[in-house]
């Protein structure tokens, strides 16, 4: 199991050093290149001279794998990811500020998810192509193929400007806990995230446990004289946990970026808003920050969701093979 | 060539004449045309695909209105709902809303088609190479790849978009080369079934070079992949140029697309003018699911277990 853990970690450091390479060059693609950042820095005072020795201060003028160096010493030792264009913050600062929001919309949603969508999965296969499997498959289908955006326009439709008066959005700030202080607003973007992610989740769940089901140790639990139920949720369930655990690290990304969506749609001041102003705005430190910062998240979702295989696996674990 | 006639033996005692033989033996991609067209929904999402690309294309010759022109526009009530003049209304910038839907919609599809095309194009190629010439080159473009991936899409969009500025052909540039990850995954999975199987290896034997068993073998044999995923790319490119657009980083301002048109649509929504959102959303979510279920069908199409039913 150690050198299995061992075996991944180094994996997702090699992957994480060429992500930080992506980071570190795309700069010199920026209008004013990698002095970028001299002329928001100098303001007013940006000559050719000031330019040029705000460079050398900075180690501009080191050959690219020493800056390179440098750029991880920062990155990994300092926390120091540099400094917003356009506000008067760190982009540290500004990470620091907006990820616990949106953490704890992706978490909430997440944890919904979870509770909803196994179960569901589970129910669908035992009752196999029942009425009620061919509604729920339906309704992912037409889930699945309308975008997050239009999910949380037409949630807002029905649930803030018609029938019911739910809040259209999140209250604003920078407070981390108002999604505990003021849950009502948070009810329909929680909402929108998670019926995306179940249409997505629920079917994976459904064809696990399908799988699963025509094992022969299922057919041998079941001749034993183990029941109906028994066997569904301590045979199947444990069995189909693999492909969820391995789906629910490859949906972090997903997560994520419906996340920037939803904020978007909701106006919900968290990671996704920041980055969206950034970009329009020409923000580049700050959108590569917050670019890093997710990469890192999805890395590190990947890296448990194969160590916890290995835990609810043994032959994984022995075979040594994560992927 | 065809090997897939069996016939049952003793079962047909009588010699079949040259023209019973001939109706009996199906050329394989007659079979799969047969399967495709077999499908009704296929054939109708196909039907409604064309229609759209007529409508979006060639409409605006036929629907003469103010959707481009933004000086006729001044002269027209902005936010009116539909009318006999205006089919569905018009916008906030008093566009006219059904021509505005037809000419998103030829940046939208031109644009998601094209991006798809990129993705394809990178993504065999890359695959390919890949999973063909295997060993140490392989596994360092998957562990490439694997960066690749771990930088959430929507993410490495947001920041070229803020780097290398947003125009309509970078747009496409950047979906394209953004979206071909997953596709070079299935196509490496392609390349490294076929170059074991025993033709290949008998082409090998026989002092083939490696481009030749490439463009002669591994190719032709993984194209329904690559068909089935060029389908599924393409519905994918359409929908995260409509997300960007969403987000405001879509194409820039004289043009539209219909991401961009939800977005503005968006904005009114509190004021209940539903027709500046909603036909836009249903033409769009229906060209998606039709796109997405040719894909579907022309998986099925190829599926070889399906054959000779």
């Amino acid at each position: 199991m150690f050198t299995y853990v061992l075996r991944r970690l180094v994996q997702s450091i090699i992957v994480l050093l060429v992500v930080m390479l992506i980071t570190f060059t795309l700069p010199y693609f920026e209008p004013n290149g990698i002095l970028g950042p001299a002329y928001i820095v100098l303001g007013t005072h940006a000559t050719p001279q000031t330019i040029h020795l705000w460079g050398l201060q900075n180690g501009m003028d080191h050959s690219y794998p020493v800056r390179f160096w440098n750029y991880i010493d920062q990155v990994f030792f300092h926390f120091n990811l540099g400094h917003s264009y356009k506000q008067n913050l760190s982009v540290w600062n500004i990470i620091s500020l907006y990820v616990p929001r949106t953490i704890w919309l992706a978490l909430s949603s997440l944890i919904l998810t979870v509770l909803i969508a196994i179960p569901l999965g589970i129910y669908q296969a035992s009752r196999r192509n029942s009425s009620f499997d061919y509604i729920a498959t339906g309704t992912a289908f037409v889930l699945y193929g309308i975008p997050a955006f239009l999910l949380g326009i037409l949630m807002l439709q029905f649930f803030s400007f018609g029938v019911v008066h739910l809040p259209a959005s999140p209250p604003g700030g920078v407070a981390p806990w108002a999604m505990f202080t003021n849950p009502a607003g948070f009810i329909l973007p929680v909402l929108t995230l998670t019926l995306l992610s179940i249409a997505f989740l629920s079917r994976f769940m459904r064809s696990a446990v399908l799988e699963v089901l025509v094992q022969d140790y299922i057919r041998t639990a079941r001749a034993k004289g183990c029941s109906r139920r028994q066997v569904l949720f301590s045979h199947s369930f444990r069995n189909a946990l693999g492909p969820i655990i391995i789906i629910l690290g490859l949906y972090l990304p997903a997560l994520l970026g419906g996340a920037v969506v939803i904020e978007s749609v909701f106006n919900y001041s968290g990671l996704g808003i920041q980055i969206i102003t950034a970009a329009t705005t020409l923000d580049i430190p700050t959108v590569l920050g917050i670019t890093l910062l997710v990469s890192v998240l999805t890395l590190a979702g990947n890296l448990i969701a194969d160590i916890m295989l290995g835990v609810v696996n043994p032959r994984i674990r022995i075979q040594g093979r994560g992927q | 060539m065809i090997d897939n006639h069996e016939s049952p033996a003793g079962a047909h005692d009588v010699v079949l004449s040259d023209s019973q033989l001939a109706d009996e033996i199906v050329p394989l991609w007659r079979q799969r045309v047969n399967i495709f067209l077999h499908n009704k929904f296929a054939i109708a999402s196909v039907l409604f695909l064309l229609a759209t690309v007529f409508f979006c294309y060639a409409g605006p010759l036929l629907y003469h209105s103010n959707q481009t022109d933004q000086a006729t526009a001044l002269n027209v009530a902005f936010n009116a709902p539909p009318s006999s003049h205006h089919l569905l209304g018009t916008d906030s910038s008093g566009f006219d809303e059904l021509g505005r839907i037809m000419y998103g919609g030829e940046y939208s599809l031109s644009l998601g088609m094209l991006a798809g095309l990129i993705t394809i194009v990178v993504g065999t190629i890359y695959g390919m190479i890949s999973g063909f010439l295997g060993g140490i080159v392989d596994t360092i473009m998957m562990r490439l790849l694997d960066a690749f991936l771990s930088i959430p899409l929507l993410f490495l969009l947001i920041t070229l978009i803020a780097i290398f500025q947003r125009s309509t052909v970078f747009l496409i540039v950047i979906i394209g080369v953004t979206g071909w990850f997953g596709n070079a995954r299935i196509i490496r999975g392609d390349a490294l079934l076929i170059k074991k199987l025993e033709y290949s290896q008998a082409a090998v034997a026989m002092g083939a070079s490696k481009w030749h068993v490439i463009r002669r073998h591994v190719f032709p044999n993984s194209m329904s992949n690559i068909v089935t995923v060029a389908t599924f790319s393409v519905a994918d490119a359409i929908l995260f140029l409509s997300t960007l657009g969403f987000l405001g980083l879509g194409i820039p301002a004289p043009q539209i697309d219909w991401g961009t048109m939800m977005q503005n649509g968006a904005v009114q929504q509190p004021n209940g003018f539903w027709w500046e959102i909603y036909p836009t959303a249903l033409l769009f979510v229906l060209v998606i699911v039709a796109i997405t279920y040719v894909g579907e069908a022309l998986r099925d199409a190829f599926e070889v277990r399906l054959l000779e039913r």
